[in-house]
């Protein structure tokens, strides 16, 4: 597997590092490999993830088929299948309506992790992000009652958006200014968020819902702020228009990148800051922008659920909520493209739906081990990710030609 | 202090910078003189030391110790609001808030597990590796450590089953983060979402909804016979963990081993910079793997302590991102053992504190859980002191 | 193997070599860096291995270390036939080597870098770091190498830096030394130093293997000098009798004839001038000591000058990319002192980067986004915050027929293209953004002769079409064929301006400082 940068090494003796992999950042390294492959990679990965799954499942004296045969059934994308008929039909509807309301902000937090990557930036800080986004649209949400609900529903999305981009660009400020390690921004930044929620909606509380005193949780979203649902029972929770937001999201994220001169920089920036400093542009500025846009994502996300669905913030939510770190698992099975993060979402929003006690069935497996299984499943999908192992083993089997190209390419580079 | 250490940070020694330290020093006293036993009951003492303290501070920004000075000030200014909200508060309360004997203990509870983390992460880090799977590898040992005491009976047993875990899990951090040369973050982040996906899969396919039962055998404490019954020293340290004193007890022996053994010369050396470590003939990737395992058999001997010590049950993602604040001590602790050792210590206190100021405040203290994340946001913005993270921490180690 | 040295060629000093290599061959895929190469040293004796960049001797030093297992032929130490699979070995074997980039840990002290891998320890595995100061004194008084063992590496000079890498060597008992271009990095006394030092270890009968691709050094300091080419060992010959000219005869394989077809040049107005800069290195030392210069348009200045003399900092102060201390930059009769690249662009300053990697491409980027770096803000490009993709694609498919550039399309990645490719499409985007003044920074930077001879070709053209170009090289050749007039930088400063048919002795001198020392 370690062919390729032995190649490229070539007649380079020891310590000179200056090869042309080394010029790029971790992140661009890791961005441009997942990129490699096209989307088997991402699938096997998928693939060797569940059979893992569906090991310990077997272990533990369950059946691995039957169990993912259940949470399958769970996330009611059967409802795809036209033989599908009756009250099987409008069950599997109600449950893809779930499946979606949950792939919808992950499809966002997914994005803003995505966009870090092309920045060549590491956004562990999407939990805290969105957290951000959650309290803010929830105030909003909250307050000024009987607004127009168009304008209420931008204010408290625009709101959102604005917040995880103030706190993505905290970390984003002192990254270009002080040249602080996101990474560990991030990962402060979401706890100090996490803690001033629960703060803010906790008993006596600032924010705390002045209706129920002895819960802690935010005041309910009015009327006017919530998403208007387009299927299914809005008293239901019917799928609410969020999930088309997010896909909007998706195709700005795109042209952002492909289309701007902003996307242009971030890019550059992002793959190579020394060739980028050289053509001109700010890395330092780009880096905060690169971080407030990761943010606003993040935020809408938050904004989503909140409008969506949730109506309110309880404090032990805001603790339990782990959509922020799914996001990156999102964006690394999603190889950081706008419609490669879309589709990995909708696997993770299907299995957190299929898994969660309300759908799967608990004669077959019990929905609690279920959704630690899902964790397992996403450890994996991250682990395997997290390294190009198996990129290059396709590269080797499936496209022995390619491969040979680059080794010749390499050779050549070597050469010199 | 050794000579590593001093080889790591030129002391470069001066009035500025005492002044400076002398402004940090005054700055607390003038906090602590309106709290027990002291109890100023007038704000004016402390805000005169305050000043002090914030002159001394000024003096050493405009000496160029601008990092220590503006720490100074902003302590200074926050200990003269600490002391005036003290002064106004009923005696009553700080005594029940500020019985000190009693917070060194909760002190030192909270602290364990974060120490144990934090040690392991020193040591991966020192040799290259960025560990940001401790929060997991804790979350093995918690699960295991006690499932480990109550399947065979013992704590001692448990504690091993829990180091085992750790060391398995950091295995595969390893083998991904050094052999595959994979994202050590992305491994890192996998590592935990598959830990917590383990530990809650096997916790609940063991014990159900009812949780782990009562009566499994429990690390003890060490009752000190001498000072046991010694006011404040009794209550303090009369009857802490036995993890809790090897915990203390690892911070010089790994100090020792860091800066003073030939085994720690070579760790750092892999750390800062691998090719040099290869050419003089050291086992780059042998040593790498060596301190992520080691970090994990800490890390899970940490959340061993949480759960089979300090709460004597299990819950699913009981360690609740302590993970993450040992990986702050680390950072905090500039990758000392002694640095850790404060910044757990200081972190241990916000929440020993924290769980005390609800007679005040429900909400005041919630806001206490945040400040060891806020200070280490400060901490690596510059504020204390830049710290220096050793040079190849996070780069895989490609051999020739 | 018994022919690999000729019988009158071995010193008197010793019968047998310590180190043997015979008929070495490594190869990488298909590519042969040494192909069947015979090499010895003898014990008391310097043998320099001299070649061009890519000639295979950093392989075969390797070879030597244990860092690449050979293909072919084998590595005789002390007559025994050895395997040397890794630098342990080497060490053992009494093999010491000097790198090029030294293998120091930066953060720790002289001591303990000194003895990392073979450290002194008292009882418990415990450091004796008391142990490792004293063997410091020791070795370093035996060798006159004088260095303080509690100063942290980072502090120290590159000098004392390289001085260590030899303790290091000398205690672990190294009776061969591999020295891969020690003289790249040093200052002119440093040079003199460590000759002095390679003397002391001759007398002492170390066997040193000197790597360089400089003539007069090792005709300075070998006994023996094998050159390789290609791969290939061309001849060993003893250091009486060689000239410089023979030697590069050797070296190149033909006569040295690198002059280029140019007309005279016909110089204009001064395009850019530069007054007094003063220029602070990333540690902030002063790397750029009051250099004022001008070039006009329609010439060629070079600036030469050993490796590390303040010239990357002088041309990142031109370009924009580092602000100067004082002093002032104007191009055209702009000032663009500490305005930034954006600055420097929009006053006509185009800039071909000294590593391509590093700087000139973003490599996993396409061509026509790499052929946009310099250009996108302009409005042909880019409008309202939108890149005009279109126009970015049919802009780089029209400058890739221009430059000849092969190996793929717009839309190909700059990764994908060979090394002569890429430099060409760094070239292209910066020419034509239309210059004023075009700084090149060692344009020719590891292309073979092909390209070189296109680089070489395009620049006259340009100067010929009224851009002010200041060439920045370290090959003699090169600013010899290329430059109207050629200035001497050392030390961060201008030594004096020489006419291109200046001797080599005369640039010589002033490259190493030694026009100074003279002059006051």
């Amino acid at each position: 597997m370690s062919t390729l940068e032995e190649q490229t090494q070539g007649d380079v003796l020891a310590g000179e590092e200056d090869g042309g992999s080394a010029s790029l950042t971790t992140p661009a390294r890791l961005g441009a490999y997942v990129r490699r492959g096209g989307v088997i990679v991402p699938i096997l990965t998928t693939l060797i993830a569940f059979i893992a799954g569906g090991l310990v499942v077997l272990v533990t004296g369950h059946d691995p088929f039957s169990t993912y045969k259940a949470i399958f059934d769970g996330t009611g994308l059967q409802w795809v299948f036209p033989w599908v008929t009756g009250s099987a039909r409008s069950t599997a509807a109600f449950n893809l309506q779930q499946t979606l309301i949950a792939t919808t902000p992950l499809i966002l937090v997914g994005l803003a992790v995505a966009f870090a990557f092309r920045a060549g930036l590491f956004n562990i800080g999407g939990q805290g992000q969105y957290t951000v986004g959650g309290i803010v649209s929830v105030w909003l949400g909250s307050s000024f009652a009987g607004l127009p609900p168009v304008l209420h529903i931008t204010v408290a999305v625009v709101g959102a958006a604005l917040a995880g981009a103030v706190w993505a660009g905290i970390a984003g400020a002192l990254k270009a200014s002080l040249g602080v390690n996101e990474v560990i921004s991030t990962i402060m930044l979401n706890w100090i968020a996490i803690w001033a929620g629960v703060y803010l909606f906790g008993l006596g509380g600032p924010l705390q819902d002045a209706h129920q005193p002895s819960v802690p949780t935010s005041s309910s979203v009015s009327a006017s702020a919530k998403l208007p649902v387009f299927w299914g029972n809005a008293q239901l929770q019917g799928l609410h228009i969020g999930l088309f937001i997010a896909l909007a999201a998706a195709v700005v994220f795109w042209v952002l990148l492909n289309r701007t001169r902003l996307g242009y920089e971030v890019r550059a920036v992002g793959l190579n800051p020394d060739a980028a400093s050289y053509a001109g542009m700010s890395v330092a500025r780009n880096y905060f922008r690169a971080m407030a846009i990761c943010g606003a994502f993040a935020g809408i996300a938050a904004a989503m659920d909140i409008l969506g669905w949730k109506f309110s913030l309880f404090t032990n939510d805001i603790q339990a909520s782990s959509v922020g770190f799914l996001g990156i698992a999102v964006a690394l099975l999603g190889r950081n493209t706008a419609i490669g993060t879309v589709l990995a979402a909708l696997l993770f929003g299907a299995l957190q739906t299929g898994t969660s006690d309300r759908f799967l069935d608990p004669s077959v497996f019990n929905p609690n081990l279920a959704s630690n299984l899902t964790w397992m499943i996403q450890g994996l999908i991250v682990l395997l990710v997290s390294t190009d192992v198996i990129a290059l083993k396709v590269l080797h089997s499936g496209r022995g030609v390619s491969l040979v190209f680059k080794r010749r390419a390499a050779r050549e580079e070597a050469g010199r | 202090m050794s000579v590593g250490a001093i080889a790591v940070a030129p002391g470069r020694v001066g009035a500025p910078r005492h002044l400076g330290i002398a402004g940090l020093i005054l700055a607390v006293v003038a906090w602590v003189i309106t709290l027990p036993p002291m109890l100023v009951r007038t704000a004016v003492p402390s805000a005169i030391i305050g000043v002090l303290a914030m002159l001394a501070g000024a003096i050493a920004f405009v000496g160029d110790e601008r990092r220590l000075g503006s720490g100074a000030i902003g302590l200074g200014l926050l200990a003269i609001a600490g002391a005036t909200g003290n002064t106004n508060s009923s005696v009553a309360h700080l005594k029940v808030v500020f019985t000190w004997s009693i917070l060194v203990a909760a002190m030192l509870r909270y602290a364990t597990p974060l120490l144990l983390a934090a040690l392991g992460g020193i040591i991966s880090e020192r040799s290259g590796v960025i560990n940001i799977g401790l929060e997991g590898m804790m979350l093995m040992g918690a699960f295991f450590g006690i499932w480990g005491a109550d399947v065979l009976h013992s704590w001692v047993l448990g504690c091993l089953v829990a180091i085992a875990s750790g060391a398995l899990l950091a295995l595969v951090h390893a083998w991904f983060s050094i052999h595959l040369r994979a994202n050590q973050v992305v491994s890192g982040t996998g590592i935990n979402f598959l830990a917590l996906g383990i530990t809650g899969y096997f916790f609940i396919a063991d014990y159900g909804s009812n949780g782990t039962p009562s009566g499994i055998s429990q690390v003890p404490g060490v009752k000190l016979p001498l000072i046991q019954h010694v006011g404040f020293f009794g209550g303090a340290i009369g009857n802490a963990n036995l993890l809790t004193w090897i915990a203390l007890l690892l911070v010089p022996a790994l100090t020792v081993f860091l800066f003073r053994t030939r085994w720690g010369l070579r760790l750092r050396a892999v750390g800062e910079k691998p090719r040099a470590a290869d050419t003089v003939g050291l086992p780059v990737l042998r040593t790498r793997y060596f301190a992520v395992v080691a970090s994990g058999m800490l890390a899970a001997l940490g959340g061993a302590y949480l759960s089979d010590a300090f709460v004597g049950s299990f819950n699913q993602n009981m360690t609740e991102g302590r993970g993450f604040i040992a990986l702050a001590a680390v950072i905090f602790g500039k990758w000392r053992p002694v640095g850790a050792l404060i910044a757990v210590l200081l972190f241990g206190f916000a929440s020993a504190l924290g769980d005390r100021l609800p007679t005040f405040s429900q909400s005041a203290a919630t806001l206490f859980q945040a400040l060891p994340y806020v200070l280490t946001l400060i901490a690596v913005a510059g504020v204390v002191g830049r710290s220096r993270a050793p040079a190849s921490v996070g780069i895989p180690y490609v051999k020739e | 193997m018994a022919d690999s040295t000729r019988p009158a060629l071995e010193p008197r000093a010793s019968t047998r070599p310590a180190l043997e290599l015979r008929g070495i061959t490594k190869k990488f895929g298909s590519v042969v860096a040494n192909d069947r190469v015979d090499f010895d040293v003898y014990p008391g004796e310097v043998h320099a291995l001299l070649g061009e960049n890519g000639a295979g001797k950093s392989t075969l030093v390797s070879v030597l270390y244990g860092l690449y297992t050979p293909n072919e032929g084998e590595i005789v130490v002390d007559g025994r036939p050895v395997e040397i699979d890794s630098p342990a070995t080497a060490i053992r074997l009494g093999i010491g080597m000097v790198h090029q980039h030294f293998m120091l840990v930066p953060v720790m002290t002289v001591a303990e870098n000194l003895v990392l891998g073979h450290e002194p320890t008292r009882s418990g595995g415990l450091l004796d770091l008391k142990a490792a100061r004293a063997r410091v004194r020791e070795i370093s008084e035996r060798y006159g190498l004088a260095v303080d063992p509690d100063a942290t590496i980072e502090d120290v000079t590159v000098g004392t830096q390289q001085r260590v890498e030899i303790l290091r060597a000398l205690y672990r008992g190294a009776r061969i030394l591999v020295l891969d271009e020690p003289t790249a990095v040093l200052t002119a006394q440093e040079v003199q130093e460590l000759m002095d030092v390679l003397q002391r270890l001759k007398q002492d009968g170390t066997g040193i293997v000197f790597i360089s691709h400089k003539l007069g050094e090792v005709l300075q300091v070998a006994d023996r000098i094998t050159v390789l080419r290609h791969g290939r060992k061309i001849d060993t010959v003893r250091r009486e009798g060689a000239t410089e000219q023979s030697l590069a005869r050797l070296v190149v394989g033909r006569e040295v004839l690198l002059t280029v077809e140019k007309s005279q040049a016909h110089a204009a107005e001064p395009m850019l001038v530069v007054e007094h800069l003063h220029v602070r290195d990333d540690r902030d030392l002063e790397a750029v000591d009051d250099v004022s210069l001008s070039v006009r348009a329609g010439e060629i200045v070079a600036i030469a000058g050993v490796d590390g003399n303040g010239q990357q900092e002088l041309v990142e102060a031109i370009t924009g990319l580092r602000a100067p201390a004082e002093g002032r930059i104007v191009v055209d009769g702009h000032d663009i002192t500490r305005k930034g690249v954006s600055a420097a662009t929009d006053a006509a300053v185009a800039h071909i980067p000294e590593d391509r990697h590093r700087r000139g491409l973003v490599l996993p980027f396409t061509l026509a986004e790499n052929l946009a770096l310099r250009e996108f803000r302009r409005p042909e490009l880019s409008a309202r915050g939108w890149l005009r993709t279109g126009r970015i694609r049919s802009r780089a498919t029209a400058l890739l027929r221009e430059y000849d550039v092969r190996g793929g399309g717009p839309d190909a990645y700059a990764s994908s293209l060979s090394g002569g490719n890429q430099q060409k499409v760094a070239i292209a985007r910066e020419i034509a953004s239309d210059p004023k003044l075009l700084v090149a920074h060692q344009p020719t930077r590891g292309l073979d002769v092909g390209a070189i001879e296109f680089v070489h070709r395009r620049l006259i053209e340009e100067r010929d079409r009224g851009r002010a170009i200041l060439l920045v090289s370290l090959e003699y050749e090169e600013v010899r064929s290329l430059a109207d007039r050629i200035l001497v930088i050392y030390e961060g400063r201008i030594m004096g301006e020489f006419a291109p048919d200046a001797s080599e002795e005369e640039l010589g001198m002033a490259m190493t400082g030694r026009q100074a020392a003279a002059a006051g």
